[in-house]
């Protein structure tokens, strides 16, 4: 194999050269490889579709890391659900959290990626306020007794392995999961090619979070645009958190980012005119 | 009833070693595949049809082997069902190689295929176009067309298609859906004798197509013209590059533009496979010598009953003949294989070849009667 070759879209796909190729399995009916690009560094694909890549996943996964907790400002246990490579984990354990459970189904996701996406998880995995636990993510939050602060789902696309994790059983089950305002974040796709899934989502969460929102980021990689981000929580105000606020936070941590920063915080939730119509009528 | 199947007496120099060592190695029965056969076939289907893409039709024989073999050679892969795309997948056949052609779909049908990177489908009447639509950004439509006929040894327009009049509602219709219908598919049928149905599909089609695109803003470029391409069951010599003139000469006058692409299963592997079976017991009853080898109709023979073909057989050996009957493996007696036949007296153990069986045989059978199915050698190098 010369190139990876997306398949996402009939008539449209991104052709990546392999200038090195990794890892392929083609087990359990799931396609993963790990390649080396020029421009893109080491890329991540499941079933035909990008995942992640080095050069671009500080964008995802800042945004997804930060801007929950920063609004949260003093979240002390996280859940992330998926995120097997380590790069959210990485930003999540960056902040002064106490405790971080990551649920992955699958520990060679995890084992795969310490040996091929090193620079994913930078150490984050030998973190003692990690406790990994390897399930499914709808059984866990199921059954789980604790409470978190704030949830973060990094999961595959809902034509896969994460369908589960767009439902609204999920949803029920993560928001039982967290403490009185903590905040659910979640990926959900690129709304330029997908608009159904911001429909979709929008509607099975408004049934559990007072405040239900989306926020965004465009993602290199992810072909279309904006990627959107699903935010829910039972406190308002979380998400109207002023950016002095913020800021303080940002300089108190002392955080260096690369895309995230008080003010793209709260930028990020203005949505573009297209996926407020297709918003229209959700709630 | 008199049998018009071509019965080949006595063999070439050095086959009947050939066919005695293979059974030796192996045992009986056997399926061989000659994949030098089926790269043959391959380059010269794609000769006689310069410009159209095969996607070869894995429900034909839905083999590794023969999987493989298409793959190295750049094919295309035409698949059903979520079994073929396991195998593809196992293959590491990547789904932007393939298109799912089923016209009736569960939606964790379509969900897989998604996942498994098919995004061509192919539908022929509304219900089915609606299950299509929470897909819509994704997936591209072919719209499955009837045509009748009169030619072909297997009608395929009877269960599946719609008419030429239903196109531009339904065109009308996805457009309103925000789904993308990209072009026209048809299946002739199956072992067609002429191509003047094929022909007539392609001009039919083609018409639609230019005269839809006039009135929509988006424009039908693909045509895939299916399988029916025949194979040479009569041992006759079918020229397949004759078979395709006419074919060759209406799509050349189609748009430089348009993706043009085929489904071949048949044409392409029925000359690959052989079957080898076992004189396994004989008996004379009024007159008339039986045969009873060690596979049948519901084994690699059950193409002649799901498949109305009628392969040619052979026998080693040379002599007088007499009227005989060659009978499967199970105590069914529908499981005969050929009757009405002449053929010299056979022994036990003596080999009687099945040609042209790698279509619809093996991907047919059946488990009556708990028997072992035949072993599929690969005679390549």
């Amino acid at each position: 194999m010369k190139y990876f070759r997306e398949t996402l879209y009939d008539s449209i796909c991104q052709n990546f050269r392999i200038d090195k190729l990794y890892y392929e399995n083609r087990a359990d009916q799931q396609h993963l490889v790990i390649f080396h690009n020029a421009r893109l560094g080491r890329v991540m694909a499941l079933d035909g579709v990008v995942q992640t890549t080095e050069a671009d996943e500080f964008i995802y996964h800042e945004m997804l890391a930060h801007v929950p907790l920063f609004a949260h400002g003093h979240a002390r246990r996280v859940l992330i659900i998926g995120g097997g490579d380590g790069g959210m984990l990485r930003e999540v354990l960056r902040h002064p959290v106490e405790q971080v459970t990551q649920v992955e189904i699958d520990r060679a996701v995890v084992d795969m990626a310490l040996e091929y996406l090193p620079n994913h998880s930078a150490g984050a995995y030998e973190d003692p306020r990690l406790q990994l636990v390897i399930a499914d993510g709808m059984d866990f939050v199921r059954k789980a007794g604790d409470h978190f602060d704030v949830i973060i789902t990094d999961s595959t696309d809902p034509i896969g392995p994460g369908e589960v994790l767009f439902s609204e059983d999920y949803y029920a089950a993560a928001k039982r999961c967290l403490t009185a305002g903590g905040i659910l974040v979640a990926q959900n796709g690129v709304p330029f090619m997908q608009p159904d899934e911001l429909q979709h989502t929008a509607c099975r969460m408004h049934a559990h979070f007072t405040d239900t929102a989306f926020y965004c980021a465009p993602v290199p990689t992810y072909y279309g645009g904006f990627m959107a981000f699903a935010w829910g929580s039972d406190n308002r105000e979380l998400r109207a958190t002023p950016q002095a606020t913020l800021q303080a936070r940002f300089d108190k941590s002392g955080l260096n980012t690369r895309y995230y920063n008080p003010a793209i915080h709260q930028a990020s939730f203005a949505l573009p005119q297209y996926m407020l119509d297709s918003l229209a009528g959700t709630d | 009833m008199g049998s018009r199947r071509r019965i080949v007496i006595g063999a070439a120099p050095g086959e009947a070693a050939t066919f005695q060592a293979l059974v030796a190695e192996y045992g009986s029965p056997l399926l061989v595949f000659n994949p030098a056969a089926l790269q043959r076939q391959y380059h010269l289907l794609s000769n006689a049809l310069p410009g159209v893409g095969l996607y070869y039709a894995v429900k034909a024989h839905p083999n590794a082997h023969i999987v493989r073999t298409l793959d190295e050679l750049g094919s295309g892969f035409d698949v059903a069902s979520a079994g073929g795309m396991e195998m593809l997948t196992e293959l590491k056949i990547p789904g932007h190689r393939t298109i799912h052609t089923h016209p009736v779909k569960k939606d964790r049908e379509i969900r897989d295929a998604l996942r498994f990177g098919a995004t061509t489908f192919v539908v022929d009447n509304p219900g089915e176009l609606a299950k299509l639509v929470p897909y819509r950004d994704r997936v591209g439509i072919l719209l499955r067309i009837s045509f009748r006929s009169d030619h072909a040894a297997v009608d395929l327009s009877r269960k599946f298609g719609c008419g030429l009049d239903e196109v531009s509602g339904m065109v009308a219709s996805a457009q309103r859906h925000g789904i993308h219908i990209k072009g026209l598919s048809f299946h002739v049928g199956s072992q067609c004798t002429t191509a003047d149905t094929h022909v007539e599909a392609i001009e039919k089609c083609g018409e639609l197509m230019l005269t839809t695109s006039q009135t929509t803003n988006a424009p039908l470029s693909t045509l895939d013209i299916g399988g029916g391409f025949p194979a040479d069951y009569g041992l006759s010599g079918i020229d397949i590059d004759d078979y395709c003139r006419p074919l060759r000469k209406m799509l050349a006058a189609l748009p430089d533009d348009w993706h043009l692409l085929a489904e071949p299963g048949r044409f392409l592997v029925a000359p690959a496979v052989t079957s080898i079976t076992t004189v396994t017991g004989k008996s004379e009853r009024h007159g008339v010598m039986w045969y009873y080898l060690d596979d049948g109709v519901y084994g690699s023979y059950s193409g002649q009953v799901f498949d109305h073909a009628e392969y040619p057989l052979q026998v080693l050996k040379t002599g007088d003949t007499r009227p005989s009957i060659l009978a499967g493996p199970t105590c069914d007696s529908i499981d005969i294989i050929a009757e009405d036949i002449q053929l010299p007296e056979l022994e036990i153990g003596d080999l009687v070849i099945g040609r042209q069986m790698g279509a619809y045989t093996a991907a047919t059978r059946t488990r009556f009667n708990s028997l072992p199915d035949a072993r599929f050698v690969y005679a390549g190098k």
